[in-house]
């Protein structure tokens, strides 16, 4: 379906992808990566916006540059808004549909199924300018998948979204990717990644960290330390007491507390109530730093730098 | 692809139908108007038919015509861009395209009818005694300015969307109001020159005989048909190019954070 061959971007000097290869057969994917990572220039290039410094992109085994046969067969919900504010929803759906070439009749029918299905009926004949933000994501939604492509490229979706809207539009890309639609997601957020597909791609610095299964991912990190911190009362005593039972491989004292660097944060969490129960030493705070996607991606390029 | 282009058409119309708009409209409209009265008014002589058909000219097929095309056409591409819009419409078959032409179109005909009925009201006001002629000789003109202006400004607007209205004043002010006015061959490459060549003619205006080799480098001595196809010509020509150059061109959706 998607067919990157050593893809590298460059906008002057800066690097927006770095030799990227990756192929991907139907399905649904997430593409994961913090801010900054190359996502949606990765998405550009895929959807033909961009065209690649080095390498070549391949969707349906064809350019996607200036491409109006496989536009028919992409749906596309970028990251940014660009709705126009003076018109309605309904309009402007419409007005997209009548651009992929439907007549005026099919473009109206197809832009009502649409709306309905993101749950936008109501509304839809409002000027995009009263909408919260929840509703333009819905509206966003609608105009990618109301020509029934047979790819989905989301960039940051959810975005915008309260809790019940994010169900919602979970619910409404599951079943298109059951009906057998191909999805490619990219959020910053793991979960709501996870929520739809258990297929990864983890981008950073424009390159591909790691690509399969979320437990794939897991069985990646065995071995890579985490970072504990701890507030408490008297780390030095701490610090002590994590040695001599050996939960920790390093420990760094700071002026209120102490960091913990271990392979197996699984024993310290267990063990840690008990040791202090017995020590009377007090912890007001932890923060397990590796539980941010950054830490994980931060890992990811120290074990692809083979700093790991 | 006409299908899309005529869906473009109509959504620019649409959205063009606001207060703001209208205003424009009858700024457009209602500007010669205004100028042609406050000039017959303040005047106590009678004016000569030729200063008339000057002051009418550069109300109508320039001024007008020039200043609706610029705002018209100039921001169609860096508009779509800072808003971000321009990614929705170049994932769709032929959308660049279709867009590119189907805003000039739009502009083309929002355009031309201000300045018509601006001149359809000024013409008798000016009281010249031969009325309808000018009245049909600058119609024509603003009819083959339009189109042209529009398709420069188009092509202006893609070469670089993000400089689009200082590099479109820029050119108005340099080339079509300046060198336009030099005797000399560079004077030919701008629409000024067709225009007033084709003035001279089809209203009738006398070149004075003593100064005819002047005056032939200013109002050129080819036949009027050659004019009007140069005129028609350019804007495809100008459109064809505009629409190369969108093809090549790359615009990202991503955030500046991204690039």
């Amino acid at each position: 379906m998607i067919e990157l061959k050593s893809v590298t971007k460059l906008y002057g000097r800066v690097i927006g992808v770095n030799d990227f290869t990756l192929t991907l057969e139907s399905g649904a994917y997430g593409l994961v990566g913090p801010n900054g990572a190359g996502k949606s220039t990765l998405l550009n290039l895929i959807t033909g916006q961009l065209r690649p410094t080095l390498g070549t992109v391949r969707v349906f085994g064809e350019d996607p540059r200036n491409n109006a046969a496989l536009f028919q067969r992409l749906g596309y919900c970028p990251g940014g808004e660009g709705l126009y504010s003076n018109v309605s929803g309904y309009d402007w759906v419409k007005y997209l549909q009548r651009l992929q070439g439907m007549t005026d009749l099919e473009a109206e029918r197809v832009t009502e199924e649409s709306l309905e299905l993101v749950g936008m009926t109501e509304s839809m004949h409002r000027p995009i300018a009263s909408y919260s933000r929840g509703m333009r994501q819905r509206t966003k939604l609608a105009q990618a998948i109301a020509h029934d492509p047979d790819l989905l490229i989301l960039d940051e979706p959810f975005s915008g979204l309260d809790p019940v809207g994010r169900y919602e539009l979970t619910m409404v890309l599951k079943d298109l990717i059951l009906i057998g639609k191909s999805v490619l997601f990219a959020s910053h957020v793991l979960h709501e990644i996870e929520s739809l597909t258990q297929s990864f791609l983890l981008i950073c610095g424009g390159r591909l960290l790691a690509s399969g299964t979320a437990e794939d991912v897991h069985r990646l990190m065995v071995g890579v330390p985490n970072e504990v911190r701890l507030k408490c009362s008297r780390p030095h005593e701490l610090a002590a007491l994590l040695i001599r039972e050996q939960a920790a491989d390093a420990v760094r004292i700071t002026s209120d507390g102490l960091t913990v660097t271990t392979q197996n944060p699984g024993r310290l969490y267990e063990a840690l109530p008990d040791w202090l129960a017995s020590t009377g030493l007090t912890i007001s705070e932890m923060h397990s730093a590796d539980e941010s996607l950054q830490a994980l991606f931060n890992s990811l390029m120290k074990m692809h730098r083979g700093e790991l | 692809m006409i299908g899309n282009l005529l869906a473009v058409f109509l959504f620019e119309w649409k959205r063009s139908l606001t207060l703001a708009r209208m205003a424009w409209w009858l700024m457009l409209a209602g500007f010669p108007v205004f100028i042609v009265g406050l000039i017959r008014f303040t005047t106590y002589e009678e004016l000569p038919r030729e200063l008339w058909a000057g002051f009418l000219f550069a109300l109508g097929p320039m001024l007008m015509t020039m200043l609706g095309t610029l705002l018209w056409t100039t921001p169609a591409v860096s508009v779509e861009l800072e808003r971000r819009s321009w990614v929705y419409l170049a994932v769709r078959p032929h959308g660049t395209t279709t867009v590119l032409i189907g805003k000039y179109l739009a502009a083309v005909t929002w355009v031309i009818p201000p300045v018509i009925v601006g001149l359809t009201v000024a013409v008798p006001l000016a009281g010249t005694g031969d009325g309808w002629r000018l009245w049909w000789t600058m119609a024509r003109l603003i009819c083959l300015a339009c189109p042209a202006y529009a398709a420069v400004y188009l092509l202006i607007g893609t070469i670089l969307p993000r400089r689009a209205m200082v590099l479109a004043v820029a050119y108005t002010l340099i080339f079509e109001l300046v060198i336009s006015f030099i005797p000399a061959v560079i004077n030919k490459l701008t629409v000024q020159f067709r225009l007033r060549a084709l003035l001279i003619r089809w209203a009738d205006m006398p070149v004075p005989s003593g100064r005819q080799a002047g005056m032939l480098t200013l109002i050129g001595d080819a036949p009027s048909w050659q004019y009007v196809l140069i005129l028609l010509g350019i804007a495809p020509v100008l459109l064809a190019l505009a629409v190369a150059i969108i093809r090549l061109s790359e615009f990202s959706s991503a955030a500046e954070s991204d690039l």
